[in-house]
């Protein structure tokens, strides 16, 4: 009982703390170090009441993608290069008191989990058999009288995903992409061919040579771009001419 | 389980998923218009399926298909099958005509879908997130303009603000009342207990996130930023749909669960009302850019329908229907006539740019002013029966002062409005003609234009409609 | 309500009203760092996952006193879609930068009227 309520207020104080100093933080960088060891006070909130699912759930997704996709923001946007070449003994010192907050907490946790190991027991209100897990009570749960409300939130994700990209994702034009179905359709005959050299004469230009058995592979250009079907160079400007009228 | 009662959900998603699929695949060209087509197809499809869809509850008291909820998804679907038709000629002008915009505004009107059937406050969130979050990618889509960035920056903060908030009410009455379930709660309710604190404070967050969705005075601050900064496409969808389907929300939250709290919630709605539609009027008054007048012009039409919800009665909610129904119509025509508004390719926003249309391009001028005065709501064009119904309904439940609010600012309205129609058919030409319109923007102003001029021969079964959703939302 | 004896076992010891107490102080502090904040953008993205992360430990709190698992299914799909925001928000924010060149809260004022 007593260690319960020491292990809430723990968690509770850190938790209002860390969210005041990320309100309040004047380098973004540290609101997000300090958004992380929030949620991972909140995680032991979540513990304490019983829901250990959605405690886990909330370290992976919000330590995990959500924070670390801050992080990946501010480090991306907040550019100052002068403050940059600080690196890391810039920020070593809250991510040091953060992480020797975060592992006090964790072998508490770990600790309390051991000395109460019993699930918290599941209302016969919800349909559910007694004495499951809180895990296996809502994965019960979601796929089937929510499942309504699971497949609108895939669709939320969906959008979110689309909007990420239409958003961000800008077509460079000199940038090579790698084809995969032209990298497999690529058949040696396209790209090399056997030269037989006899000795002391160069390769430049002398294709003539290329009639005995034995010699090199020599490649016909470069390996990243991928040789057109028609043949290279000649009939590329048409394809782009076609290509214009099909566009238009 | 009847899954069957959400056909008409299942079948837009799996066709909002189709879409995006053949976008992607579609390499050579540029596909936007062949998925615009395909939306509307979807929308028409879905459309039908609500039409014929059985009424009843389903997916364990989390989805409810009635009267209520049918009206409001024909009025979404409507309003947001018109704002794609309008985005097809500016979105290829202005360089931003990708597949995903077709693909999100479906996703969009997905959620207002959602919305209308909610039946439980998950649900409602859900809804009313996926709608959501698809618009503040709209509202950003013009991704190489700062204004359109900034428009979906801003909304982006107050409208998860405004989700956050009605979130954290949804915990509170969750907690309270000890279900999420519009019936439950309704039970609880009437079962006569003392109401919690809690309950009440949880039911004031819910009301102000959606107030803040719907633009009423005091949450009304993005509107003006967001409308004027967001491409012109995604203004006319924003200020369509979505504001149908938040009212749905509005409307079945307060019917419904919180029903027999009337007396508690109807003086704040009214008070709100009123602000609302003071603001709109007054502030629209010195407005230069057509577009943050239409963003006033929404907010003040906003007010007039809560009258109706304020009024908490059978009469009021009809009322408030058919005024949203009535202004679906005018909003898409109104955009239809903005879109319109080009010179050498370049889309213009101030309203001296209408001047002397009267003369250059009389049929966009009179098509205009049709839609100013219906906004005013001069009779015998369709925003005058809307604004009839719900002042009527207004002095019947004896809220007077409701009512002459209404009227007064109606005839601010009248004044900021004919600003406008003065500027098309009094002031000379300072510039050429517009440009040539594009025939999908000419489609959608004449049809509206039509219905608007026309209203009266469709009021009846509107009318009869709206009775029946209202009905169906007391019952 | 706070003496049901189907409580969770941590609840039952701690009582409903402390959650409660943190779940308010989350919102306020989340509210103040949107509307005091007057330095970066990302921090008030952060402020809203605050206010989400509130209602979220209310849900939890009020699940576990209601032994009742609808509230903990919810704080499921919020935190889905709280994520999904998170993307959304940082990927306009990009977007603004790139225009921009500033995530300053004193530079979005493009637009006054």
């Amino acid at each position: 009982m007593i260690l319960t309520q020491i292990a809430f207020y723990l968690f509770a104080t850190v938790l209002v703390l860390s969210a005041a100093m990320v309100v309040s933080a004047r380098n973004p960088v540290h609101a997000v170090l300090f958004l992380i060891l929030g949620f991972f006070n909140a995680a032991g909130l979540f513990l304490i009441a019983g829901a250990e699912f959605l405690a886990m759930i909330l370290v992976i997704v919000y330590v995990g993608a959500v924070a670390v996709l801050f992080l990946f923001v501010v480090m991306m946007l907040d550019v100052n290069f002068t403050q940059l070449r600080e690196g890391v003994q810039r920020y070593a010192p809250v991510g040091a008191a953060i992480g020797v907050v975060l592992l006090a907490e964790l072998v508490f946790t770990v600790a309390r989990w051991q000395v109460v190991p019993h699930p918290a027991p599941i209302a016969a209100g919800n349909g559910l058999p007694p004495g499951i897990t809180n895990t296996e009570a809502l994965g019960r749960l979601i796929y089937t009288d929510y499942v309504f409300l699971f497949q609108a939130c895939g669709l939320v994700l969906m959008v979110a995903m689309i909007g990420a990209i239409v958003l961000t994702l800008r077509e460079r034009p000199s940038a090579k992409r790698q084809d995969v179905s032209k990298q497999h359709a690529r058949m040696p005959a396209d790209t090399m061919e056997m030269m037989s050299l006899s000795l002391g004469a160069g390769t430049t230009g002398n294709h003539a040579l290329a009639a005995g058995r034995d010699g090199f592979l020599r490649p016909h250009d470069g390996y990243g771009a991928v040789a057109d079907e028609g043949g290279p160079g000649v009939r590329a400007p048409e394809d782009h001419e076609a290509d214009h009228h099909h566009g238009a | 389980m009847n899954w069957t009662l959400a056909l008409p959900e299942i079948v837009l998603s799996c066709s909002g998923l189709f879409i995006l699929l053949f976008g992607v695949l579609q390499k050579r060209s540029e596909p936007s218009f062949a998925c615009t087509m395909l939306t509307l197809v979807a929308f028409l499809v879905t459309g039908i399926l609500v039409v014929v869809a059985p009424d009843g509850a389903g997916y364990h008291g989390q989805f409810v298909n009635d009267g209520f909820s049918r009206f409001m998804k024909i009025l979404s679907l409507g309003a947001a099958g018109l704002a794609a038709i309008l985005s097809l000629d500016y979105n290829r002008q202005e360089k931003t005509a990708r597949f995903e915009f077709p693909v999100l505004l479906l996703f969009s009107t997905l959620g207002t879908l959602v919305m209308a059937s909610s039946a439980n406050l998950m649900t409602l969130y859900v809804g009313l997130e996926l709608q959501s979050l698809a618009i503040y990618i709209l509202c950003a889509f013009a991704r190489d303009e700062l204004t359109s960035a900034e428009a979906g920056l801003k909304y982006f903060v107050l409208g998860s603000l405004a989700s956050g908030l009605l979130l954290y009410g949804i915990s509170l009455v969750y907690g309270f009342a000890g279900t999420m379930e519009y019936a439950g709660l309704r039970q609880v309710l009437t079962g006569g207990a003392p109401l919690a604190a809690g309950l009440v404070i949880g039911l004031v967050f819910v009301i102000v996130g959606l107030a803040f969705k719907l633009s009423m005075a005091p949450f009304h601050m993005w509107t003006p930023d967001v409308y004027q900064g967001s491409p012109t496409s995604v203004t006319a969808f924003l200020a369509g749909a979505p504001k149908a389907a938040a009212f749905a929300l509005l409307l079945r939250v307060l019917a419904q669960p919180f029903g027999h709290l009337a007396g508690q919630w109807q003086l704040l709605i009214e008070i709100v009302a009123i602000a609302t539609m003071f603001l709109g009027s007054l502030a629209a008054i010195g407005q230069r850019d057509i577009k943050r007048l239409m963003a006033y012009s929404s907010i003040g039409h906003m007010g007039y329908a809560a009258m109706g919800i304020a009024s908490a009665t059978d009469a009021g909610i009809r009322g408030t229907l058919v005024y949203l129904a009535t202004y679906l119509i005018m909003n898409a025509g109104t955009f239809g006539c903005i879109l319109a508004m080009r010179r050498r390719g370049r889309a213009l926003t101030r309203i001296e740019d209408l001047a002397g249309l009267g003369r250059t391009d009389p049929t966009l001028a009179v098509l205009m002013a049709v839609f100013m005065f219906s906004m005013a709501g001069v009779p015998p064009l369709a925003g005058f029966f809307g604004k009839l119904m719900v002042f009527a309904a207004a002095v019947q439940a004896g809220l007077w002062v409701l009512a002459a609010v209404g009227v007064v600012t109606s005839v601010i309205g009248l004044f900021y409005y004919w600003r406008i129609v003065k500027v098309m058919f009094l002031d000379a030409p300072v510039a050429g003609a517009f440009d040539h319109r594009a025939p999908s923007l000419s489609f959608v102003s004449a049809v509206t234009g039509v219905a608007t001029v026309l209203f009266l021969l469709v009021l009846g079964p509107v009318t009869g409609a709206a009775q029946a959703a209202a009905a169906a939302l007391f019952g | 309500m706070a003496t049901n004896t189907l409580m969770a076992p941590g609840l039952q010891a701690v009582g409903l009203g402390p959650y409660l107490t943190v779940g308010a102080i989350l919102l306020v502090l989340g509210v103040f760092g949107i509307f005091l904040n007057r330095k970066n953008i990302i921090i008030i993205m952060m402020s809203i996952e605050l206010i989400l992360l509130s209602a979220n430990l209310n849900l939890v709190a009020f699940s576990g006193a209601l032994n009742e698992l609808s509230g903990q299914v919810f704080t499921l799909f919020t935190l889905t879609v709280a994520a999904a925001e998170a993307a959304i928000g940082l990927a306009i924010v990009t977007v603004y930068f790139r225009n921009r060149g500033s995530i300053q809260v004193e530079d979005v004022t493009l637009m006054k009227g």
